[in-house]
């Protein structure tokens, strides 16, 4: 149900996600950009985690509202919008990367930067000025590079967990794996991220 | 408890995620478990380098994600995306006249293309009758008729177009049969 919130001296009424989402089936347009309000940041930051970079991160949150957009009519609120919505999320974020291996496997041209075995994140720019270093600490920097070696079903997991908050049964539902196998997900990340920052 | 390490759920106890009774399981085990209290402490720190890059990915144009973001809707519903706006897979968007009339310049293309070539078949495939001497005798029938307008002009034009087109399966009969009935 629609909640009255008092902002600004109106009262503005706030939809829950469920509630937006069947509005954006009906091909409401204002409930759509609603949505992407609230999403937005969440999901370019989870697609940034994963892929790596601004380009890749902001064209697959976007492909993953279009997709919303076009499936919307199927949710049926069994599950939590969030746990609906990051699975096509992060289906798609692991989709791209498959691409991505595959064409960069064909392209003889590649550059050094470029082998599949190698992580698939753009190493922090030493040339950031002063406010980009002060952003990216000396742990960030070691740790993004250890994240793109882990499987992309293992990052997804410990970035659900780390950066989203969702519990073990949230994750293997956006997984599509039992709770248990999440759990495992998990584990095996942090374990191989503890291994490659120890040897870095 | 202390032959399995509970290594799984070390991360959902960290973060809060397990249940009352797991809770005090976990924490039984790490207060006899080194192995599993430094797996802990490890696990504890790298969630929390974790978080820290969270709070280091950097913010986009908001502004230009949600232009770019309307003109991939767009092209995803089949309409024509703003020419500023457009995104990668935009370039690959479909005339301005749509899919739909496409489709119906082919199907009419294709039913012209049937006419034609049924129109040729039917030509070729006529009855094994002489050609000219059929127009001839069409010719003088109408001369015979125009020299006799005044008793033609009572006749059922299109009873006298039917026998014309069925000329070559009329018998001798059929013709006698006509004359007899009219």
């Amino acid at each position: 149900m629609a909640a009255p919130r008092l902002r600004g001296g109106l009262i503005q009424v706030e939809f829950s996600d469920d509630e937006l989402c069947g509005r954006i089936a009906e091909r409401d347009a204002n409930a759509f950009e609603l949505m992407v309000d609230r999403h937005q940041a969440r999901s370019y930051r989870l697609a940034f985690s994963i892929l790596g970079n601004e380009a890749d991160a902001r064209d697959v949150s976007q492909d993953a509202f279009v997709r919303l957009y076009e499936a919307a009519g199927r949710f049926d609120g069994r599950a939590r919008f969030s746990t609906w919505f990051y699975r096509i999320l992060v289906n798609l974020c692991i989709d791209h990367q498959r691409r991505n291996r595959w064409w960069k496997r064909l392209l003889p041209l590649a550059g050094p930067g470029d082998n599949p075995d190698e992580p698939a994140f753009d190493p922090p720019s030493d040339e950031a000025g002063p406010e980009g270093d002060a952003m990216l600490s000396q742990s960030v920097r070691r740790l993004r590079p250890a994240l793109a070696q882990l499987s992309p079903q293992q990052r997804a997991a410990v970035l659900l967990q780390t950066q989203e908050g969702f519990t073990s049964r949230e994750i293997a539902a956006v997984l599509n794996c039992s709770e248990n196998t999440a759990r495992v997900h998990v584990h095996r990340g942090i374990a191989q991220l503890r291994k490659l920052l120890r040897n870095d | 408890m202390a032959a399995k390490h509970p290594e799984t759920e070390l991360v959902p106890y960290l973060r809060g995620g397990l249940g009352t009774d797991r809770r005090a399981l976990v924490e039984q085990h790490l207060e006899q478990c080194a192995q599993c209290r430094e797996s802990a402490e490890s696990a504890s720190a790298i969630l929390s380098q974790l978080s820290a890059a969270v709070a280091a990915v950097p913010a986009p144009d908001w502004v230009a994600y949600r232009a770019d973001l309307r003109s991939k809707l767009l092209t995803a519903r089949g309409e024509p995306a703003d020419a500023r706006g457009r995104s990668r897979s935009a370039v690959f968007r479909i005339p301005a006249f749509g899919w739909p009339s496409i489709a119906i310049g082919a199907a009419a293309a294709a039913m012209l293309a049937i006419v034609l070539v049924t129109h040729r078949g039917s030509s070729v495939q006529a009855p094994g009758v002489d050609q000219l001497e059929l127009q001839t005798d069409i010719g003088s029938a109408d001369v015979g008729l125009l020299a006799n307008y005044r008793v033609v002009e009572h006749l059922d034009l299109l009873e006298n177009y039917d026998v014309i087109e069925h000329l070559d399966e009329l018998a001798p009969g059929d013709h006698q049969n006509h004359e007899a009935s009219s």
